[in-house]
């Protein structure tokens, strides 16, 4: 019982301590908050549009711009602004509709629309072709008007709005897109990517940071002085151990109940989630406890500690996906558990995963947190007897 | 004899300096940090697509379609490799060798001008949302060109024209789509993500120095090592000017070193190294003048861990330290002008994409003064009371 009575006095310390509180409440929320609503970038293409005065006409494209899947369009009011948020990378590429546009459509010269983007640049070159396509289903519009003004009766605005409502009854050439076969390999955008990462990310880092304690302790000599009552090294060392495990578990079960609630993420199968949760909080414990080890003063763990918890969380995808980075980071980042424990969010949440896909990932985390936990058990061990 | 002040600036940084983790959050971090963007993010600065084609068509119209996939223009985003099957092109997008497959179908040319005009078909990988849009956008604008005409001969026949005499009149009239794009350069360089990355993670690790500073006068003066130092005769708030010196060098050091190190081995682009100072240096100067608040609002240690904790990581995530600010939405990008650091991150986007100098940095300076000013006079007023306390 003496376990638990240490693993008690860990967790009190915690919840009486706001800075420690804010750590592990607060800022994981306004995080999954932050980056789940910014990361859309993996797919969407940004244009920008900047109206000079081209009446109807530029409102027609506009329309059809905004009406394009995987496009998000954005406005600007002049173009210098517009050319200031290429620049910044706002937007991907922006298209200038030039003033009288409308009444050129209607005459019989070639309108040309300024594009604005880098021919150096891959992104926007990538935007480009994007806008292009989108430019060439008005002109067949516009052309068709044209040519039917020429040649009936009817005029030019009336021939548009005539071509406009025959559009959809004429078999387009189409292209049609089939998948080859792929599973996703990357957790899904939005709160879904952030909310599983970040619960990666963040109790590893708690259990970092949190190993200013044991240095603490270890430093007023607490432990040499608990051993003095009836109370075996293994107990001391069982208890802050629990201690770790059981805030790791509490942050986790906080951020899936925000993910779920506020977010509306869906973490998967449930079992197979558990025990992830459960093996994770393991990790965190034998990685915190192993820090509380090896830093020479708490100063050095609340320093040292966020970084290397950042470091491991930008190795092992917990920042960006790892499908997007090279093969050697690709296998650089499994050294550490970080990109297990994330393989094993992914096949959950994206591929409909179970407890026996990722069993592997499963073994693999076990594996580091009984690595950690021993080569921790061994160090205090050793200078506890 | 140097003045107390600088004695006492001096004595912090030693006492920093010989404590290693000022060197890992000043050098260490974000430098790494910074280096692992860089490496990671290597081959995600340029889409270069490799696109698999199967014609199986081999007409008139597929040939002109896999010569406009070959052409000059596209040549710096696409890369075109001939499959022979369906079933080759397919493995091939599966194993992520070709990040997409366009298939043209045998009687794809003869069909494009009767009822019924068979579909190209787009073979994707769901991991590789980009490479299936640019190919979409390259395929469309190819077949816009068939689907104008065919629009064309509709409409003329909706307007009352006999569909033959529309037709026979369109082959005659040659069209070509009469609304185009011009691209026109403007002169912007590409960001790179380390000449972001580099000033964010230099920022945020600067930041820092609000936590570390605060918390090392609330030890000081728990030890009554403040109570000593006054009896001493020198001015009560030498001791505190001498601790938020000791900050400012620590911050001028840290961000020059990243900056120097970042752009001669990562080849970041902080752009003109006057304007770049400049910048760095009223953005150093925002955060010595935070330290000096967080230390007048905080009554204890704790309480000054805990403020300067929420400050540090409020103004990180508002600023854009840890995602790139442009992509997220306007409010984000709002909010992000209300921290200095968001002000400094947009001038040094700036100077890296502009190649401008001084003029560039104008405004993120004037905003960033306007801060610290507004801060240190509240600074002003409350620190003494940490000193008497």
């Amino acid at each position: 019982m003496t376990v638990f009575a240490l693993m008690g006095v860990s967790i009190r310390r915690v919840t009486r301590d706001r800075v420690s509180l804010f750590f592990i409440v607060v800022l994981p929320v306004l995080v999954i908050l932050i980056v789940g609503a910014s990361v859309r970038g993996f797919s969407t293409i940004r244009v920008g549009v900047v109206d000079t005065g081209s009446g109807p006409a530029g409102g027609q494209l506009t329309a059809m711009m905004a009406a394009t899947p995987g496009i998000e369009l954005h406005r600007y009011g002049t173009t210098a602004d517009l050319e200031q948020a290429v620049r910044r990378s706002s937007v991907q590429a922006g298209l200038v509709l030039p003033d009288g546009m409308s009444a050129a459509v209607q005459g019989g010269s070639t309108v040309e629309l300024g594009l604005v983007a880098e021919s150096s640049n891959p992104t926007q070159q990538a935007a480009v072709t994007a806008v292009q396509s989108v430019v060439a289903r008005y002109a067949g519009e516009v052309q068709a008007a044209r040519f039917t003004a020429g040649t009936t009766s009817s005029g030019f605005v009336a021939s548009l709005a005539l071509a406009h409502r025959t559009a959809p009854d004429v078999a387009d050439v189409r292209v049609l897109s089939r998948q080859a076969g792929t599973t996703l390999t990357t957790l899904p955008q939005g709160f879904s990517y952030s909310a599983p990462t970040m619960l990666v990310l963040f109790v590893f880092l708690n259990a970092l940071a949190g190993s200013a304690v044991v240095i603490g302790n270890r430093k007023l000599g607490m432990y040499e002085r608990m051993l003095a009552g009836p109370v075996r090294s293994g107990t001391i060392i069982a208890g802050e151990a629990l201690g770790f495990v059981a805030v790791g578990l509490a942050q986790a079960l906080l951020i899936v109940g925000v993910g779920s609630v506020l977010f509306g993420v869906s973490w998967g199968n449930p079992l197979a989630a558990t025990l992830l949760v459960g093996v994770w909080a393991l990790v965190g414990a034998g990685a915190g406890m192993l820090a509380g080890t090896l830093f020479a003063s708490p100063e050095q763990a609340t320093a040292v500690g966020p970084a290397l918890g950042i470091a491991f969380g930008m190795l092992g995808g917990c920042m960006w996906p790892l499908a997007i980075v090279g093969p050697t980071m690709r296998a650089v980042g499994h050294v550490t558990p970080q990109a297990w424990a994330v393989d094993a969010w992914t096949r959950l949440l994206s591929q409909h995963g179970t407890l026996a896909s990722i069993a592997p990932q499963l073994l693999a985390l076990a594996g580091f947190g009984s690595v950690f936990l021993a080569l921790a058990t061994w160090r205090l061990h050793r200078r506890l007897s | 004899m140097a003045p107390p002040v600088l004695v006492i600036a001096q004595k912090d940084l030693r006492q920093r300096i010989r404590d290693r983790s000022a060197l890992v959050l000043g050098v260490v971090a974000p430098l790494g940090i910074a280096a692992l963007m860089s490496v990671a993010f290597r081959g995600a600065e340029t889409i270069h697509l490799t696109l698999a084609v199967v014609d199986l068509d081999h007409g008139a119209t597929a040939t002109g379609l896999v010569g406009a996939l070959h052409s000059p223009a596209l040549r710096d985003l696409v890369t075109v490799v001939d499959e022979p099957s369906v079933g080759s092109a397919s493995t091939a997008v599966h194993g992520g060798h070709a990040g997409a497959a366009l298939v043209i179908p045998a009687g794809f040319s003869q069909s494009v001008t009767g009822s019924r005009p068979l579909a190209l078909t787009e073979l994707t990988n769901v991991n590789d949302a980009i490479a299936a849009q640019i190919t979409q956008a390259i395929a469309q604008s190819f077949v816009a060109q068939v689907n104008a005409d065919r629009l064309t001969v509709a409409t003329a026949a909706a307007a009352g024209q006999p569909p033959a005499t529309a037709a026979a009149a369109l082959v005659n009239a040659h069209l070509a789509l009469p609304v185009t794009t011009v691209q026109r350069a403007f002169g912007a360089h590409q960001l790179k993500i380390i000449s972001y990355y580099g000033p964010a993670m230099a920022l945020f690790f600067l930041l820092f120095t609000i936590s570390f500073t605060s918390r090392s006068f609330f030890v000081d003066r728990d030890q009554g090592m403040i109570e000593r130092m006054l009896t001493a005769p020198l001015h009560p708030q030498s001791v505190l000017v001498g601790k938020v010196l000791s900050a400012f060098v620590f911050g001028i050091v840290s961000i020059t070193v990243i900056a120097a190190v970042t752009s001669f081995v990562f080849g970041a682009d902080w752009g003109s190294p006057a304007a770049a100072g400049l910048l760095s240096l009223v953005m150093v100067l925002a955060v010595t003048a935070t330290t000096a608040l967080v230390i007048g609002v905080a009554r204890t240690q704790r309480q000054a861990e805990g403020i300067s904790s929420f400050v540090v990581f409020g103004l990180a995530l508002l600023g854009g330290n840890f995602v790139f600010v442009a992509a997220t939405p306007a409010l984000m990008q709002r909010l992000a002008l209300l921290t200095p650091n968001g002000w400094a991150l947009r001038g040094y986007t700036d100077l890296a994409t502009t190649g401008g100098g001084l003029s560039v940095v104008v405004g993120p300076v004037a905003a960033i003064l306007l801060y610290t000013v507004v801060v240190a006079a509240v600074a002003a007023v409350l620190a003494p009371r940490a000193l008497s306390r």
